[in-house]
């Protein structure tokens, strides 16, 4: 079985935000609702880094640890999914997630909570696979047509990376090995330039 | 370029040129060779291992979206799954077990005399509405929030999750309704209750008889003793950090970060999980639990024995201004013909 991960390379990541559009449209988000980001840290400064960042489907998620309902499962592949159905909008799993990845509509009256919308892995979720129902509620099931979730396999750097985390893991370390031609860069490009 | 590979170069001929034999140690190399990946910094400081944030910025705007890692978020799910629902249902089943023990061992405590039929006013109507208003919806947001919190390890095993998920989310829906009712009562009850409930002089004798429950004797009170004011004032300013809380965690529209609703979640259970637990031995005393008591919140009035009893001071003030009221009177006060009907016709039977 295989073991699905997202990598994104702070090194490749040009925040062209084209992982956040290519989402969007995929899987037909609401205004609001922002199932991946990119964030820029020491923006404009020595050492700007950015990747993108979504559900990283941990193995042990903290969201399934907290949600009080227990609407989240892990799939074969290790993609951590979850029943819009049995969901409360209770906002406990995007309190939790390390990645602020759950995200939540805002229903009608109050502000209150609608359910909580998040990365699939592009694999959907209960429902029939690539049904309409599923569609409506999780988005795209790419995964059940053989593809890989649009943002990495769209991304024009190829910083964003997803699939099998062996494979992942193998293309990374080739890249570490490429581009480390000094022992000072362990893989993160310097700051001395010589 | 050239700089670092002269310097790696050196790094690796440099245990070669040491005179000493067998594995370099610490002493070789007495300035060190410094190898520190020039990122590790970076991503040290983004995991928060120092727990210090360091803020990016996002094209997505929304809460917290500059925040690559939320480290505190994991801690407060664990938190919250192996302490908060664990040792909060271990604390509710206990005061049940500590009612039920003290039930049976000390049994009703009866008033010496038994009851006269003769009656004191005690609580005004709008009191009494205050009271049981504050009662109703501290009682439905105490089951609805405990419903969501412990739900998961006792509910879901016995009904499975599209059943418990109905009732998870009408529990949320109302406990999100009717929350912001509990701090206008609480409002309420502040506002018609707090003078009586001053601590004043005597209480800490109260105290120290351990209230009456130690030993056989009625401890002296005034017209609240001093385990009513302590409870009266715990309802207050705990009820008023949970309705804070509350408010903080219900409107998330104000753009409040994610650490100040873990905050606010953990105190908010905490304060409900103490008022929770002591509202059931105040439940058990105001109606099983001690003879006589139930009837002041019932009807307002209660029986001038129970009040020399419980409330010695308060009673004896009744007495000299002459605020009783006969049995007959009391019933027609109530819409009552004498002798008509409950339990205090039978009393005067007796």
């Amino acid at each position: 079985m295989a073991r699905m991960k997202f990598y994104c390379d702070a090194e490749r990541c040009i925040e062209c935000n084209a992982c956040v559009t290519a989402c969007k449209n995929e899987n037909d988000i609401p205004w609001g609702v922002n199932r991946r980001r990119v964030v820029t840290i020491k923006d404009g400064e020595q050492g700007e880094r950015s990747l993108s960042v979504a559900c990283m489907h941990c193995s042990d998620a903290p969201c399934a640890v907290v949600c009080p309902v227990d609407c989240f499962y892990t799939t074969g592949d290790g993609i951590v999914l979850h029943d819009k159905d049995i969901c409360i909008g209770c906002g406990y799993c995007f309190y939790a997630c390390p990645f602020g990845a759950p995200q939540f509509p805002k229903d009608a009256a109050f502000a209150s909570r609608g359910k909580m919308d998040k990365c699939t892995f592009c694999a959907g979720g209960p429902e029939e696979d690539s049904s309409s129902e599923e569609f409506k509620k999780y988005g795209r099931n790419r995964l059940s047509e053989g593809k890989l979730p649009l943002c990495a396999e769209m991304c024009s750097t190829k910083a964003l990376l997803a699939g099998d985390a062996d494979v992942i893991a193998d293309i990374y370390r080739k890249r570490v090995v490429n581009r480390g031609a000094s022992a000072f860069n362990w893989g993160v490009s310097s700051d001395i330039k010589g | 370029m050239r700089i670092q590979t002269l310097l790696l170069l050196f790094c690796l001929v440099l245990p070669q040129l040491s005179p000493a034999a067998g594995p370099p140690t610490n002493q070789d190399f007495p300035q060190g060779v410094s190898s520190i990946s020039p990122g590790s910094e970076l991503w040290r400081e983004i995991r928060q291992r120092d727990g210090a944030i360091l803020e990016g910025t996002s094209q997505v705007k929304s809460v917290d979206s500059g925040v690559l890692i939320n480290a505190r978020g994991e801690e407060w799910a664990r938190f919250r799954v192996t302490k908060l629902s664990s040792y909060g249902g271990i604390a509710i089943a206990a005061i049940f077990v500590i009612v039920i023990l003290l039930y049976v061992v000390r049994g009703k405590i009866l008033i010496d005399g038994g009851l006269s039929g003769r009656m004191v006013r005690r609580f005004t109507d709008y009191e009494r509405i205050v009271h049981w208003t504050l009662a109703i919806v501290f009682l439905f947001l105490a089951i609805t929030g405990l419903i969501l919190l412990l739900g998961k390890p006792l509910l879901i095993p016995l009904f499975g999750k599209e059943v418990f998920s109905v009732f998870a989310s009408a529990s949320k829906e109302g406990h999100n309704l009717f929350g912001p009712l509990f701090l206008v009562s609480l409002v309420m009850m502040f506002l018609s209750f707090a003078r009586r409930n001053i601590y004043e002089k005597g209480d800490l004798t109260w105290l120290l008889k351990g209230g009456g429950i130690i030993g056989d004797g009625h401890v002296s009170g005034g017209f609240f003793n001093m385990g009513e004011k302590t409870w009266y004032w715990m309802v207050i300013l705990i009820g008023f950090v949970i309705a804070i809380s509350g408010l903080i965690l219900v409107s998330p529209v104000f753009g409040q970060g994610r650490w100040i609703m873990e905050l606010s979640h953990v105190v908010h259970t905490i304060g409900a999980l103490i008022l929770i637990t002591v509202s059931v031995g105040h439940m058990y005393l105001g109606s099983i639990g001690s003879e006589g008591a139930m009837e002041g919140m019932k009807s307002g009035y209660v029986d001038i024995n129970w009040a020399d009893a419980h409330h010695d001071r308060w009673g004896k003030v009744c007495h000299d201004e002459n605020l009783i009221v006969s049995a007959e009177e009391y019933a027609r006060l109530q819409g009552r013909k004498p002798g008509d009907s409950g339990e205090l016709a039978t009393e005067q039977g007796k």
